[in-house]
C-alpha cells in the first residue's frame, strides 16, 4: 500500500507542527502550508489524499480554500477535514459545496484527529481525476 | 274690602228691582209727562244701573288682568325676590300659579348653572390631562403615531416626524397613507385597526429608512377602543354593547444601538473564545503528545514542554489584557494618579524591553525631555502603555533596525507629545484606522508575530479612558510606524 499524502493548513505553527509529527509518526507523509493561498498551491501541485485545514487563516480563509479545491476538477476529489476555533458547526452544505467532511474543534486532540484522518480515508478513498 | 263681589252683588239687586218694578209698581204717569210712566222710569232705572255696575266690573277685572300680564311680562326668572301681587281678588289664584311656577323655573335655572359650572370643570380637567398627555408623548424620545378608526392621523410627535420625515404641524387629520412614504408602516396600522383586538399588542421589528439613515424600530401596535362604552359594559349588570376601535396606537422604539451593541458583544465573546482556544489548543495537543509517547527523544521533548509554557503564558496575557480592558470600560478600575515624568517611565520600560531588541539586533534610541515636565497619571497603567508600544515596535522590526522614542512639550497647548517610532514593516493604510481595535491583527504582519490584538487596545483604553489623552499612529508599509500619545501637562 502507498504512503498517504496529507496536506495540513494551519497559521498557528505550534498547531501545524504537532498535527504534522502525529501523522508522520502514523505513517503518513505530511506537507505543511500556512496560509490559503500556499495550501491551493501545494495542493494542486502534489494532489494530496487528504487536506487538514484550519478555519481562520490569512490570504483565504479555509472554506475559501476548500471551495476553490472543490470548484477545480483536478482537486475537486480532495477530502478535507476542518479545524476550528470558532465553534463553527458543519452543515450539508458545506460539505457539498466544499467537500468538508468532517470539522473538529479547537481544542483537539491529536488522537482523535488521526482516528477522524483514517475514517475518512477509508470512506472516502481519494478519487484520482 | 273686594270690589268685584260688591258690584255683582248691586248689579243683581239692580237687575232684580226692575223686575219688581216692572210687575207690582202702579202705572201711574208722571205730571207733565204724559208718555212717561212712573214704573216704567224705575224698571229703566234700576236695569241701567245693573248694566253700569256689570260695566265697571268688567272695565275693572281687565284693568287688573292687564296689569297682572305687565308684571307677569316683568318678571325676572334671575330676581329670587319679586313675587307677583295679583292687585285683584279674582287673579289671585292666577297669581300663586305663576309664582309657584317662577320659582320652579328659578330653580331649575340654578340647577341648570350648577351643572354648567360643573361640566366646565370637568372641561377643564380633561384639557389639562390631554395636555399632559401630549406632552408626555411629545417629550418621549420613541417616535408615536395615534390614528383614529379612518386610519387618518391624529397625534404624532416630534420624534415620529422624524423618523418618518413629515411636518407635525400639517399632518394632522391627514390619511396615514399620505403621511407616511413608509408602505410597510401603513400596512401594519392598517392591518392592527382591521384585526380589532381589543387586548392583544403586537410588537414586530421593522427597518425605516429615516433621513439619517436605515434604522431598526421595535414597533409596538395597539388598538385603541371607546373607553366609555368598555367601562358602561364592564359595570355589573350592564348589557353589553359592541366596543369600536376608535383607532391604534404606535410606538416605535429605535433599537438600533442596541442591536448594536449585541453585535459588538457577540463579536467580543466570539473573538475572546477564538483567542483563548488557540493557545489551549496548542497546549491540549502537545500534553497528549508527551503523554502518549510521541516525542521520542530528549530534545522533542524539551521543546513540547516550551511550547506549553509559552502557549500558557500567552493564555495568562490574554486573560490579563482581556480582564484590563473590561476593568477599564466599566470604570471599576482604581486610578492613582500622581505627578510623574514620563522620561522616567519612558527609561524603565526601555530598560526591560532592551534584552528583547539587543536579540533582534535593534538599536534603542531615545530623545527625551527633562524630567521635571510631569504630567498626572497612573504610574503601572501609564507604564504598561508605553511597554507594550516598545513590545510591538521590538515584535515587528526586523533584525538590525532600530526603534526611537521620543517626547516633546508644547508649552502653548500644555502638553506633552510621545513617539515611539520603528523602522519595522510598517503597516497598510487600510488596516490603520482599525489597528487599536480589540483582536484586530493586521493579516500582512500577522506572520511577523504573535499577538492577542488587544495589547493596542489597551493602550488606547489606557491613554484616552483613563487619561482623557489622545492616542495616534502613522505608518508607512516598508518604512516604519510611529506609535504616539498626548496627555496634559500637571499644572
Amino acid at each position: 500500500m502507498t504512503e498517504k499524502t496529507i496536506l495540513v493548513a494551519d497559521d498557528e505553527t505550534h498547531i501545524l507542527a504537532v498535527v504534522s509529527l502525529k501523522l508522520r509518526n502514523a505513517g503518513f507523509t505530511v506537507l505543511t502550508a500556512r496560509d490559503g493561498q500556499e495550501a491551493l498551491e501545494m495542493a494542486q501541485a502534489n494532489q494530496p489524499d487528504l487536506l487538514i485545514t484550519d478555519y481562520h487563516m490569512p490570504q483565504l480563509s479555509g472554506i475559501e480554500l476548500c471551495q476553490r479545491l472543490k470548484q477545480d476538477p483536478a482537486t475537486a476529489g480532495i477530502p478535507a477535514i476542518m479545524l476550528t476555533a470558532r465553534g463553527y458547526q458543519l452543515e450539508p452544505a458545506d460539505t457539498e459545496q466544499s467537500g468538508i467532511l468532517r470539522m473538529l474543534s479547537k481544542p483537539f486532540s491529536p488522537r482523535q484527529l488521526l482516528t477522524t484522518v483514517n475514517e475518512v480515508l477509508e470512506q472516502y478513498p481519494r478519487v484520482a481525476a | 274690602m273686594r270690589r268685584g263681589p260688591v258690584l255683582l252683588f248691586i248689579c243683581l239687586l239692580m237687575l232684580c228691582g226692575g223686575i219688581a218694578a216692572l210687575y207690582t209698581a202702579p202705572q201711574i204717569p208722571i205730571r207733565g209727562l204724559q208718555d212717561v210712566q212712573l214704573d216704567r222710569l224705575i224698571c229703566g232705572s234700576c236695569f241701567a244701573l245693573a248694566a253700569l255696575t256689570g260695566m265697571m266690573g268688567i272695565v275693572s277685572f281687565r284693568v287688573a288682568a292687564f296689569k297682572l300680564a305687565r308684571r307677569v311680562t316683568a318678571l325676572s326668572v334671575t330676581d329670587r325676590k319679586t313675587l307677583l301681587d295679583a292687585n285683584h281678588p279674582d287673579l289671585a289664584p292666577l297669581a300663586f300659579a305663576i309664582n309657584d311656577l317662577t320659582e320652579q323655573a328659578r330653580q331649575f335655572v340654578e340647577r341648570a348653572k350648577l351643572r354648567v359650572k360643573e361640566l366646565e370643570i370637568q372641561l377643564k380637567v380633561a384639557t389639562a390631562e390631554r395636555q399632559h398627555a401630549e406632552s408626555i408623548i411629545y417629550s418621549i424620545s420613541d417616535a408615536v403615531l395615534v390614528t383614529d378608526p379612518f386610519d387618518e392621523l391624529v397625534l404624532a410627535n416630534e420624534s415620529a416626524a422624524r423618523t418618518f420625515d413629515f411636518d407635525v404641524a400639517t399632518a394632522s387629520r391627514k390619511p396615514v397613507n399620505q403621511v407616511l412614504r413608509d408602505p410597510k408602516m401603513i400596512e401594519l396600522i392598517q392591518e392592527m385597526r382591521q384585526s380589532n383586538s381589543r387586548s392583544g399588542r403586537r410588537i414586530v421589528e421593522h427597518q425605516v429608512r429615516t433621513p439619517q439613515g436605515g434604522r431598526t424600530f421595535k414597533v409596538t401596535l395597539s388598538c385603541v377602543s371607546d373607553g366609555a362604552a368598555a367601562t358602561a359594559t364592564a359595570l355589573p349588570g350592564a348589557v353589553p354593547q359592541p366596543v369600536l376601535p376608535t383607532g391604534v396606537v404606535a410606538v416605535l422604539h429605535d433599537m438600533t444601538k442596541e442591536k448594536e451593541v449585541a453585535e459588538m458583544k457577540n463579536d467580543f465573546v466570539s473573538s475572546v473564545s477564538h483567542e483563548l482556544r488557540t493557545p489551549l489548543a496548542s497546549i491540549k495537543a502537545y500534553v497528549e503528545m508527551l503523554i502518549d509517547g510521541e516525542a521520542t527523544d530528549d530534545k522533542t521533548q524539551a521543546e513540547f514542554y516550551e511550547v506549553i509554557q509559552n502557549e500558557a503564558n500567552r493564555l495568562s496575557r490574554l486573560i490579563d489584557n482581556i480582564l484590563n480592558i473590561s476593568r477599564i470600560e466599566s470604570g471599576l478600575t482604581k486610578v492613582n494618579k500622581q505627578p510623574l515624568s514620563l522620561m522616567v517611565i519612558i527609561k524603565e520600560a526601555l530598560e526591560v524591553i532592551s534584552p528583547q531588541a539587543a536579540n533582534k539586533n535593534i538599536t534603542l534610541k531615545e530623545a527625551l525631555t527633562p524630567v521635571f515636565y510631569q504630567t498626572l497619571a497612573d504610574r503601572d497603567m501609564l507604564y504598561q502603555a508605553v511597554l507594550n508600544l516598545f513590545s510591538n515596535a521590538v515584535k515587528y522590526t526586523p533584525e538590525g533596525g532600530s526603534i526611537t522614542a521620543e517626547t516633546r512639550v508644547d508649552e502653548a497647548k500644555k502638553i506633552v507629545i510621545t513617539r515611539i517610532s520603528d523602522t519595522g514593516v510598517g503597516i497598510p493604510p487600510k488596516d490603520l484606522p482599525f489597528v487599536f481595535d480589540k483582536f484586530y491583527r493586521c493579516e500582512a504582519n500577522n506572520r511577523m508575530a504573535k499577538g492577542t490584538g488587544l495589547g493596542l487596545s489597551l493602550v488606547k483604553q489606557i491613554i484616552e479612558v483613563v487619561h482623557k489623552g489622545r492616542i495616534f499612529v502613522e505608518s508607512s508599509v516598508g518604512k516604519g510606524s510611529t506609535f504616539g500619545f498626548e496627555l496634559k501637562l500637571a499644572e
